[in-house]
């Protein structure tokens, strides 16, 4: 059209002569601000005893469901270089997977390719194994369960609880080695040794913690 | 499923899911139907943990599976839909209507049932009843039958309905019958709608004895255990396979009536408003959820469902339904003379209204500072524009179409204010402008312009907004405990130091020194960071509050 020059925006009519300029808004020069100044102040949220106590219920939620085994945690990330304690870390992450088989309650309802199949390879502990329930498995576990059984009374243990009852239709423990293991929740028997599970820390936790009851003198 | 939604589905999965399930669900809610390996290749999440997201997905009723739209052999497609998700924002209601309702029996069922999606009724008996037990004086526990009468009533009234059965679930199974009748296998792996299994709402009998039982830290109870150990026989009960779950839209309608009876209650009285709630109960479980109005329901009925303790004699019954029926509102209508009268409630015309009133009411939002959702508000009228911004939305949407001059004068605002408001309103996309030209080349100075505005159009966006909102409420959250996360874990700690140490009972000295530990500034820092947290869950509760108006106004007008 007529008014266009190179870069110049001619209107037909000028904006003094026609006195529009007050009406329009004021030319912008950069971007607006990421929090623009509020002309009306924004109402406080209504209290009142409902409103506590539905927050209260919503902080308990959010808590409880971290507990439980829907939430899922990826592996923890590869340490940069092999350890001698990492044989014996490897069975904490046993125990998610023990929980998930009772998450998910009736396999039936999904469809056959969503089973998790666990591996444990022998010796080095990868992975734990167990697959879909069949004959073999009923006896199998039968004779884990009086092993396991011989084995407590002779061992006079057990103050903590056991885990292990909610063990679960789904799972058998592949054993390689001669005896069979149980999935104790504790320290002692995760894996056949005369240690507490904290003798394999390797330190890198230390200093993080709470120096205040420590039984032993640190030098 | 908007931009805005699949943002807030994925914060939500990764607060309550883990951050696995949230890359999954997200991946999934973007491109739709999508089978396990495709999902594997483009997360890059390895194939177990894949797996296993999509089990807690379907456990919770946000992911559907298919089966493969290539032929029988082929393998089932996964679908995520936003909607589960987005109810996780409104369990505490949930939960809090049901405690209303049922005590704290019934809160602790549907507790339950929404943390874990499905359930057996004998599971969830247990696990209440121990919890129940836990709570309560040594020696005291919760027999089982107490808790299995709340659930067969929260049953009874619908809250809770049995999971449909999946036929598609055994995916060899289906290849064999593909052959003979093709299009059954396809209609078979479609999810029924959990009512139209004609068993939704029975109670399975089940053999429960027993009591809820306490964690015991005695030898006693080690006893037990390793005896119980032995058996070792997976307990059955009489109803496995029947899983059962929280049944959303029952709730749904259950808030609507709520937001009703309130509605009453403040335009007319006490008295009609406990009439109206008695209409809306008889009508509870006859009404589907998608009726714009009740049953017609005669006054007799009315009158004998009527709670004996307000006394409400006939002839004052009758006198309010006529009052209710002549309101200018028109939400409850006469339709027939059997019976001394039918009426109906119209709740079509109940969430319109409750929507109207909604918009112009101010925001919720936080009074403070470099909060990243300031523009965004629930109703933004009141509290971005003013008062007067409102009366004029609200004149339009009364008047429908306008002219500016008009618009100044029926709104009683001087005119360069209004020209203002008006042209601020339009760039928020709340007004709409509509051209009617007199000549045809549409000459500025010939053409009509009207101001209008629209109420369907302006709920969405509106809605979009409030998803925005509260993503943007969560992720401050998560912000400022990240940024405090080391604060909180040595004050974790000190707590469970505390707590061992008073156990063992330890002296008041030991205690003050370990309250020490804590420096008065990290104090107080703890406690303004619990503030915010407060502040910033609470807002969201009341911004999901406005999302359910919003939501129920859109479904129920398309």
């Amino acid at each position: 059209m007529a008014g266009r020059g190179r870069g110049h925006r001619m209107m037909s009519f000028s904006v003094d002569a026609v006195g529009i300029r007050e009406s329009l808004p004021p030319t912008i020069h950069q971007p607006t601000p990421v929090f623009p100044v509020m002309e009306q102040k924004p109402l406080p949220l209504t209290g009142g005893e409902e409103a506590e106590y539905l927050l209260a219920l919503k902080q308990d939620c959010r808590g409880a469901m971290r507990s439980l085994p829907c939430f899922i945690q990826p592996a923890v990330a590869q340490r940069d270089v092999e350890r001698y304690s990492d044989k014996y870390h490897i069975s904490e992450q046993t125990d998610r997977l023990k929980d998930w088989v009772v998450v998910v309650s009736d396999w039936k309802r999904f469809p056959r390719e969503l089973r998790v199949h666990v591996r444990k390879a022998p010796g080095d502990g990868a992975l734990l194994s167990c697959r879909d329930s069949g004959q073999q498995i009923q006896k199998k576990k039968k004779k884990v369960r009086e092993e396991i059984l011989l084995k407590l009374e002779t061992l006079e243990k057990k103050e903590e609880q056991e885990s292990s009852e909610g063990e679960g239709e789904m799972e058998k423990k592949q054993d390689e080695g001669a005896e069979a293991e149980e999935d104790y929740d504790e320290e002692e028997f995760e894996e056949e040794t005369d240690y507490i599970m904290s003798y394999f820390e390797n330190g890198e936790d230390f200093g993080g913690d709470s120096d205040d009851n420590m039984d032993e003198a640190i030098y | 499923m908007t931009a805005q939604e699949v943002r807030l589905c994925g914060l939500l999965m990764r607060e309550h899911f883990g951050e696995v399930v949230e890359k999954v669900g997200t991946h999934l809610l973007r491109s739709g139907g999508q089978h396990l390996r495709a999902i594997v290749h483009e997360t890059g999440v390895s194939a177990d943990l894949v797996k296993k997201s999509l089990c807690v997905l379907m456990h919770h009723g946000a992911c559907s599976f298919i089966s493969g739209r290539k032929g029988p052999g082929s393998p089932p497609e996964y679908q995520a839909s936003c909607d589960c998700i987005l109810r996780i924002l409104r369990y505490p209601r949930y939960i809090y209507t049901s405690k209303t309702l049922y005590g704290d029996t019934g809160e602790l069922i549907v507790e339950e049932l929404l943390q874990r999606g499905h359930m057996t009724m004998s599971g969830t008996v247990k696990t209440v009843a121990d919890r129940l037990s836990q709570n309560m004086e040594d020696g005291q526990s919760v027999d089982y039958s107490e808790v299995s009468s709340v659930f067969s009533k929260l049953v009874e009234t619908h809250f809770l309905q049995r999971c449909p059965p999946l036929d598609g679930a055994g995916m060899t199974a289906s290849s064999t019958q593909a052959g003979p009748n093709p299009t059954a296998a396809a209609s078979s792996s479609t999810l029924p709608n959990p009512e139209s299994f004609s068993e939704c709402y029975k109670v399975p009998h089940v053999t429960l004895v027993g009591r809820g039982k306490r964690q015991l830290a005695t030898e006693e109870g080690e006893e037990q255990r390793s005896a119980k150990r032995a058996k070792m026989e997976p307990e059955t009960h009489g109803d496995e396979g029947i899983y059962w779950q929280v049944n959303f839209t029952r709730f749904h309608q259950h808030f609507r009536d709520q937001v009703i009876i309130s509605a009453v209650a403040s335009k007319l009285d006490q008295t009609s408003s406990e009439i109206v709630r008695t209409i809306l109960r008889m009508s509870e479980v006859t009404t589907s959820p998608t009726d714009s109005c009740t049953k017609p329901l005669s006054a007799n009925e009315i009158f004998r469902s009527l709670p004996s303790s307000h006394n409400i004699p006939r002839q004052i019954l009758d006198q309010y339904l006529t009052l209710l029926v002549d309101d200018p509102m028109e939400f409850v209508g006469k339709i027939g003379e059997s019976g001394g009268g039918m009426f109906v409630l119209s709740i079509l015309y109940f969430i319109a209204a409750a929507f109207l009133t909604s918009l112009p009411r101010s925001a919720p939002s936080i009074s403070q500072p470099g909060t990243s959702h300031a523009r965004v508000h629930r109703a933004g009228e009141v509290s971005l524009f003013g008062s007067r911004s409102a009366r004029i939305f609200r004149l339009l949407l009364r008047k429908r179409h306008l002219e500016q001059k008009q618009v100044e004068d029926f709104a009683m605002i001087p005119a360069k204010e209004a020209k203002d408001m008006l042209y601020t309103l339009l760039s928020q996309n709340l007004v709409q402008l509509q051209e009617i030209p007199k000549t045809p080349d549409f000459a500025p100075s010939r053409t009509f312009y009207l101001y209008t505005a629209n109420q369907l159009p302006t709920a969405r966006m509106l809605l979009q907004k409030c998803y925005k909102t509260v993503s943007n409420l969560v992720e401050r959250r998560l912000f400022e405990t990240k940024e405090n996360k080391r604060l909180l874990e040595k004050s974790q700690r000190i707590e469970a130091i505390l707590a061992s140490l008073q156990a063992s009972g330890a002296e008041a000295e030991q205690l003050t020194e370990v309250e020490e530990m804590i420096s008065a500034p990290e104090k107080q820092q703890l406690e303004v960071l619990k503030l915010h947290v407060n502040k910033l869950d609470s807002a969201e509760n009341q911004v999901d509050e406005t999302i359910f108006l919003l939501e129920s106004y859109i479904n129920s007008t398309c």
